[in-house]
């Protein structure tokens, strides 16, 4: 098991997925992250060195994910809707908020367009 | 309450008419009845089957239902590695094949006997194990399918055999090196020459160093780093090192347990004794794969060592001529799926591992060939796994043109056609001039065609001794099978042999 940014990892798993499993991190930002680190995509995360880890978790820590970039994206909605635009109205109404029709296929939109927004 | 019934009549009722003779039930059919349809003729109803029920029973739900999925029993998966070992694995042996009665084993005298020309030499049972270390054999070549493994002698084994023996062995060409890049169609036996040629090497005790597959450097499935601070766009790989040198152990073990070291290694962390055997120094780097790029390098200084250093004289021994063969070359000749630090694509050739390599095509420096003890170099390309990289067809169509002396300022000499865009480092990793030291050959290309008819006749009686053929080893036949295989391309016999033909009972 090793420790990624206080998230500890099994050691088969590739590093790749692992990154990928932080909520702002996708496929082109984890690419990049193993390419500055010199390690190569089927990497497990078993076969890093002590110093590729701590490269990476000092990487990490300075990038904005998780919960810092949950919060930015509620406070930017918080913020449409206390300026008082079309979209922070939507977003109120838990209505779509990109122009798009709300005579029926809407539930997405009920789902995920509330000030209160779940991020997974 | 008083009846409004009276009694008295009712009493009488049955005297006053007299009693029917017959049961009511049979007279009442014969009188007409008030209704037209008589309940009593009719069939009883039938009874509704269960099944033939349609619609929905009252207050059922109407909605379609998915059938639930049956829960299989989840086998468990392979075990890590037992796919890939499937994948690999290399058979050697039938033991359904009948056994060739009178098939010798390749020999240092029989590898240079023209008249063995078109006869199967089997390899020796303890030569396969180095064979198998330096991954000589494909999964999808057809060993499997003979008693035991062997190859044919054609033309260009003969040729070869001659070479080897006269680096070996005849004064003349001592410390020759012969460096060539082996190309030919798909199944046209490229890489059963450079296994032909390995063999040959080990019956004369030369020291063996095989990139088997070109591709597993470039497709980042390795670890990588940048060779240090001071050069940090060239790139070392660690594990595929350590795998190389394992390699070159493992094959090479008798010879390398009596070498020891000529000189002293001051890129190595740790000093060496001074009765380190090469197959001890090779050890190190198996061991710790962050070492093995050193390790490597000084393994190959003492390998193309010609002289010990001051001091080292005692336990000096002549080194051995080495081939070198390389199998897939065609990958190294374009950038890797490895990035960089800023994620750009790394070119081949800025792989360490790969620059060592291509450089023994060039001519050697410091007054000493590439290969100083004498050697072959081998550099297949590959016909079924070919990126197709245009500047490598022009390097080659170049090799080859220098080859039949076409002057680079000639007209004649090939150019990549306009706008192509070609590229400059491939062009220039085989333009290579002639070696100022009189044993280095320069860098030829050849081209392996299909064998012979005479030879293939040779391996279909092969087939057919080992009672994979049932058939009458003919003259017409084999020519018919020659043309069939596109003039004698080998690997399309081997698939005309195999075919199981059984001739029509009469």
């Amino acid at each position: 098991m090793v420790f990624i940014l206080g998230v500890n990892f099994p050691e088969r798993n590739l590093v790749k997925k692992s990154l990928e499993s932080f909520f702002g991190i996708g496929n082109n930002t984890s690419s990049r992250l193993l390419a500055r680190f010199h390690i190569h995509p089927t990497c497990k995360v078993g076969e890093l060195g002590n110093k590729q880890v701590l490269d990476i978790t000092a990487a990490l820590s300075d990038m904005k994910i998780e919960n810092d970039l949950r919060r930015k994206v509620l406070e930017n909605i918080k913020r449409l809707k206390e300026t008082g635009t079309y979209r922070g109205r939507r977003h109120a109404l838990g209505l779509p908020v990109r122009g798009q029709n709300t005579r029926n296929q809407i539930k997405n939109a009920v789902k995920f367009n509330r000030i209160e927004r779940r991020l997974g | 309450m008083v009846s409004s019934f009276c009694w008295s009549c009712l009493t009488r009722l049955p005297t006053a008419s007299p009693r029917p003779m017959l049961p009511p039930t049979l007279t009442a059919q014969r009188v007409a009845a008030f209704h037209t349809s008589s309940p009593l003729l009719a069939l009883p109803p039938k009874k509704k089957a269960p099944g033939q029920q349609s619609g929905p029973k009252h207050r059922a739900s109407t909605t379609f239902k998915m059938k639930k999925r049956k829960v299989t029993d989840r086998v468990r998966p392979p075990a890590i590695g037992e796919r890939r070992a499937l994948r690999k694995r290399i058979v050697l042996s039938n033991p359904n094949a009948l056994e060739v009665a009178d098939m010798q084993d390749i020999s240092a005298d029989n590898m240079v006997d023209s008249r063995l020309r078109g006869s199967i030499l089997g390899l020796p049972v303890p030569m396969l194990d180095q064979l198998r270390a330096v991954q000589a054999f494909k999964p999808k070549q057809g060993w499997s399918i003979f008693r035991r493994p062997g190859t044919v002698t054609r033309r260009e084994s003969l040729e070869l055999g001659r070479l080897i023996d006269g680096i070996s062995d005849k004064p003349e060409d001592k410390g020759k090196v012969v460096k060539r890049i082996v190309t030919g169609a798909r199944g046209s036996g490229k890489t059963v020459h450079l296994l032909q040629a390995m063999s040959m090497a080990f019956t004369k005790e030369w020291v063996v160093v095989t990139v088997p597959e070109c591709q597993d450097l470039v497709l980042a499935n390795t670890s990588y780093a940048p060779l240090s601070d001071e050069n940090p766009n060239v790139y070392v790989q660690n594990q595929a090192t350590a795998a190389l040198l394992s390699r070159t152990v493992t094959a090479n073990q008798k010879v390398l347990s009596k070498l020891k070291v000529s000189r002293e290694h001051p890129a190595l962390k740790s000093p060496l004794k001074r009765d380190t055997t090469l197959e001890a120094l090779a050890n190190l780097g198996i061991q710790d794969p962050a070492t093995a790029w050193p390790i490597f390098q000084a393994l190959w200084a003492e390998l193309t060592a010609t002289s010990p250093a001051p001091g080292f004289e005692k336990d000096f021994a002549s080194r051995p001529p080495m081939l070198v063969a390389v199998d897939g070359l065609a990958h190294w000749m374009k950038e890797t799926k490895y990035r960089t630090a800023k994620y750009e694509l790394i070119h081949a050739h800025d792989l360490v591992f790969v620059q060592h390599f291509l450089s023994l095509l060039k001519p050697g420096k410091n007054q000493q060939s590439a290969l100083p003890n004498g050697g072959v170099l081998l550099y297949a390309t590959s016909a079924s796994n070919n990126p197709g990289v245009y500047s490598l067809d022009v390097a080659l169509k170049r090799v080859a043109a220098r080859q039949n002396r076409v002057d680079p300022s000639s007209p004649d000499y090939p150019m990549p056609t306009a706008f192509s865009n070609p590229d400059q480092r491939v062009l220039a990793a085989f333009d290579s001039p002639k070696s100022s030291i009189p044993t280095e050959g320069t860098l030829e290309l050849q081209t392996i065609a299909g064998v012979s008819r005479e030879e293939a006749r040779g391996f279909m009686e092969y087939f057919a001794r080992s009672g994979l053929l049932r058939q009458q080893v003919s003259e017409e036949w084999v020519n018919e099978k020659w043309t069939l295989a596109g003039g004698g391309v080998i690997g399309e016999l081997e698939k005309l042999g195999r075919r199981l033909t059984v001739p029509a009972q009469v």
